[in-house]
């Protein structure tokens, strides 16, 4: 029997795992891209306000639109939802997100889908481009979207506007043309090949990125030549501490952000302790974006990578994953304390396939 | 399936502005309330003078921006002086009235941080009155430590009772806002209310006399002077309010009083007086107990209603006055026509407006809104604001609505009831240490009824479980007699009395042995019945 039949409705308990909005991503997009009936129950249970918020139940509008899926229980605090997806549309998508969400998390959402679908699509999104507790577009223009061009689609992107919470107001737009799928392959990183740091701003006094560079320039021992101020426009005020790291296997893009009542070198400390993680080990993969490739590799060739110690992110998206292929992903350990690991994802289709 | 949300909202032309980027680091209440993600406002209907159209279209694209789930309407709200009670009310009541509303397919909200505070209470009392058919909503800024966030807020269903407590606040808020109508008292009597309604409209329309009958205390003073107030605010009357009681005027006095005279015209008229009439000239004249009016004066008055003349004592020229007559009587004046006591004629004149006041034991619902009233008039007349504890106000009106309670005097005695605890209550809080001794007070001075004359003298002789046995059948007739044993010198003179229609018929032989027997069926005899005599 195929995991693919699509008679068969896959449950998900919401509350496995990270257990929030995260579970519930992966499984729209895996339910898209393969064509499975979900039912999604206990969402975010464990969380304050428990349910779909609005930034959540845009990933779900936003899924079910490319998708043409019937959708129910898709609304303000609902723990359940089904989701019967419909054939999978190329296209040009337009989505508004609210409260200044972030537009990277509903990319994440509906990209993997799109590069299996049956045309190019471009996809606009406004809203938040630099949120907490989300990649900033760095992350996504510069290691997210290169990785899936590896997995063998042509995507490129574009920031038009930044948007910082709480304003927003920032507009990115990504264009996807499907092709013939890769195997994703990043064994080992050797050298170091360029290291930077912005200090991104807006509406906010220069002394804070001068703060934020100053820390991290100390504590990574970076020339001042790579120390960069950019200030940028945007609607409200904001900050982002970005540093790419680009190696001989790729890119890392770490990322901080400044808020009211976070001082700007806790903001910088932060960023350079997780730096310095990723540095002392010899994984091609930074932790945050381990957990985002899994899903396109599994929708793609598969492939494998090495990691840092994976975050709770990675081990909830691998076991959703598994849900639809069994068995299709397995985390290895490396070395002793763990502090390097592998990563191995079996594509979606052969699983299908071979069983 | 849950409905898309409705909200609202007054612009918050201080709160909601700014221009610049730091705008987005302060907390704009309406901009904030649609950046909660857990709540999804699907339509905005914003208020706003056109005096702030500016900031109104800033609110409007940045919560595009933020919100962009939002639709936002402008609805153009011109208030000269948003602190205006009744401007706002009107302007939010049209709104009310003329908007539509989908209760079935949509939510709805009423946001009432936002706005002067008297626009808050409007958009409370409309909620409440059901005019804007939603809930209650309430946004607040973040904490210190939360800066940056949308804050929080609440939503208040008014049908909820445990909000009763906020409702009871704005009551009485509201109670302030529509004193002009109801004299402050928020009578809940249906058929009361009804009728103060119609002499509302009365009132207004109509230049033509008043008749209010009903119990003394009934309230018709006070109602009367409410009339007066009533025209006098649509400018139907200049004058002033001119008010006596016909009970307390007696011969020459009551003449002189009314009609006035001219200097010398009877023994000790040493100067000239104008009279009621004359002062109450284009104002109203409120003539209570107009029954104790002597028939001389009665004809005198016709005269003055119908033609808006009349002639001092000892004047040989009329004098003129036109005012509006309100007259009171707790008499049936038709039963005095008959006796010929009062003018057929002016009873007729009267009698176009009539109404009849009940009193308090047929208003027992409005003895709580009146129990407050009298103690805002304690406040005002003595500057000193006294209160009921919880306790002592659940015992005085439960005894007030029970059977114990005859109020004789209705709300006259109410008011007295409230004066006394008042002047009584220790730092202006009446206990029911107080309310118990007002309710002795109260019990002793009102007349017993007939009924419990007779339960007096059943109690004298039985026990209150024998009583309880007793029909009222057999309990009306034992009382009379027990009560004629009592004014007998002995159980033969009492039987003597008690048949002695069956004595003429021959139809008794002994009356003696007849009463006995009655007694005994009651477990009494002559001696129980004798020795209740002495013991009072």
């Amino acid at each position: 029997m195929s995991v693919n039949d699509k008679t068969d409705l896959i449950e998900i308990d919401g509350s496995f795992g990270e257990g929030g909005g995260q579970v519930l991503r992966t499984s729209l997009t895996m339910s898209v891209a393969t064509g499975t009936p979900v039912r999604i129950s206990a969402i975010r249970a464990g969380r304050a306000k428990p349910g779909l918020m609005r930034q959540h139940l845009t990933c779900v509008r936003a899924a079910a639109e490319i998708s043409g899926a019937a959708v129910s229980g898709d609304e303000l605090g609902s723990t359940e939802i089904r989701f019967a997806p419909g054939a999978l549309r190329a296209g040009e998508y337009e989505f508004s997100i609210g409260t200044a969400g972030s537009c990277m998390l509903v990319l994440q959402t509906i990209v993997p889908a799109l590069l299996r679908a049956d045309g190019p699509s471009t996809i606009t999104l406004e809203g938040g481009t630099h949120n907490p507790a989300a990649p900033p577009w760095e992350l996504i223009e510069r290691a997210y979207l290169p990785a899936l061009a590896e997995m063998g689609s042509e995507v490129t992107g574009r920031l038009e506007r930044y948007g910082f919470m709480p304003a927003g107001g920032g507009r990115v737009a990504v264009t996807v043309k499907p092709g013939a799928g890769q195997a994703y392959v990043k064994a080992r990183r050797t050298e170091i090949r360029n290291q930077r740091s912005e200090a991104v701003f807006a509406n906010l006094d220069v002394d804070i990125a001068r703060r934020e560079l100053a820390v991290i320039g100390k504590q990574l021992t970076i020339g001042e030549e790579r120390l960069l101020l950019r200030e940028v426009k945007s609607q409200g005020p904001g900050n982002a501490l970005i540093l790419t790291i680009e190696h001989d296997a790729g890119c890392e893009v770490i990322a901080e952000f400044g808020m009211r009542g976070r001082s700007a070198e806790v903001v910088a400390r932060s960023a350079a302790r997780e730096a310095k993680v990723f540095l002392g080990t010899d994984a091609v993969i930074g932790r945050h974006l381990a957990d985002q490739l899994l899903v396109p590799m599994a929708l793609c060739a598969g492939g494998s990578f090495t990691t840092v110690k994976p975050s709770r992110h990675t081990v909830t998206n691998a076991e959703i994953i598994r849900k639809f292929c069994p068995g299709g992903i397995t985390i290895e350990r490396m070395n002793d304390n763990g502090s390097v690991q592998f990563v191995n994802v079996t594509p979606i289709d052969k699983q299908g396939i071979s069983t | 399936m849950s409905k898309p949300v409705t909200v609202f909202a007054f612009l918050g032309t201080t709160l909601d502005a700014g221009s610049g980027p730091d705008r987005w680091e302060r907390w704009r209440p309406n901009v904030a309330m649609c950046q909660h993600e857990d709540l999804l406002v699907s339509r905005l209907e914003l208020f706003y003078g056109s005096r702030h159209k500016r900031l109104a279209q800033d609110v409007v694209r940045d919560i595009g921006q933020i919100s962009p789930e939002t639709s936002v309407n402008l609805v153009p709200m011109e208030l000269r002086d948003p602190w205006d009670f009744g401007a706002v009310y009107e302007a939010l009541y049209d709104f009310s009235r003329t908007y539509t509303f989908a209760p079935d397919d949509e939510d709805y909200l009423i946001q009432i941080t936002t706005g002067t505070h008297v626009a808050q209470i409007c958009l409370f009392l409309l909620t409440e009155a059901r005019y804007l058919p939603g809930r209650l909503l309430q946004i607040s800024p973040p904490k210190r430590r939360r800066e940056g966030t949308p804050g929080d807020y609440s939503i208040i269903d008014l049908d909820l009772s445990r909000y009763d407590r906020i409702a009871t606040r704005f009551t009485a808020e509201r109670d302030e806002a529509t004193s002009f109508l109801k004299a402050g008292i928020e009578t809940r009597n249906a058929a009361f209310n009804e009728m103060i309604e119609r002499i509302e409209m009365v009132a207004v329309r109509s230049p033509a006399p008043v008749l209010l009958t009903g119990p003394t205390g009934a309230g018709k003073t006070q109602l009367a002077r409410r009339i007066y107030e009533l025209k006098r605010s649509r400018h139907l009357v200049e004058g002033e309010f001119v008010e006596v009681n016909c009970a307390t005027l007696r011969g020459d006095q009551a003449m002189s009083a009314l009609f006035g005279h001219v200097k010398g015209a009877f023994t000790g008229a040493q100067a000239a007086r104008a009279g009621l009439l004359k002062s109450a000239d284009k104002g109203m004249l409120f003539l209570d107990e107009i029954g104790e009016l002597g028939l001389d004066e009665q004809a005198m008055m016709l005269r003055a209603i119908e033609e808006g003349r009349f002639l001092p004592m000892g004047a040989d020229r009329e004098e003129t006055s036109r005012f509006v007559l309100i007259a009171g009587t707790n008499r049936d004046l038709s039963t005095q026509v008959a006796e010929g006591k009062f003018r057929e004629d002016l009873l007729a004149r009267l009698d176009l407006w009539t109404f009849r006041l009940p009193g308090l034991k047929d208003r027992i619902e409005d003895i709580a809104p009146n129990l407050s009233f009298e103690l805002n008039r304690y406040a005002e007349r003595t500057g000193e604001r006294v209160t009921f504890n919880k306790e002592a106000e659940t015992r005085f009106l439960n005894f007030a609505a029970s059977q114990d309670a005859s109020w004789t005097g209705n709300f006259r005695d109410l008011s007295a009831a409230v004066t006394r605890m008042a002047t009584f209550a220790p730092a202006g809080r009446i206990t029911v240490a107080e309310v118990e001794q007002e309710l002795a007070t109260l019990t002793a001075r009102w007349p017993k009824s007939e009924n419990n004359a007779g339960s007096d003298q059943l109690r004298s002789v039985l026990s209150p479980d024998q009583l309880d046995d007793l029909d009222l059948f057999d309990q009306a007739q034992l009382a009379q007699v027990i009560e004629v044993c009592k004014t007998s010198a002995s159980l033969s003179d009492a039987g003597r009395k008690l048949f002695q229609a069956s004595r003429r018929k021959r139809t008794s032989t002994n009356d003696a042995d007849r009463l006995r027997k009655y007694l005994a069926r009651f477990g009494l005899d002559w001696n129980t019945v004798a020795a209740g005599e002495a013991a009072t």
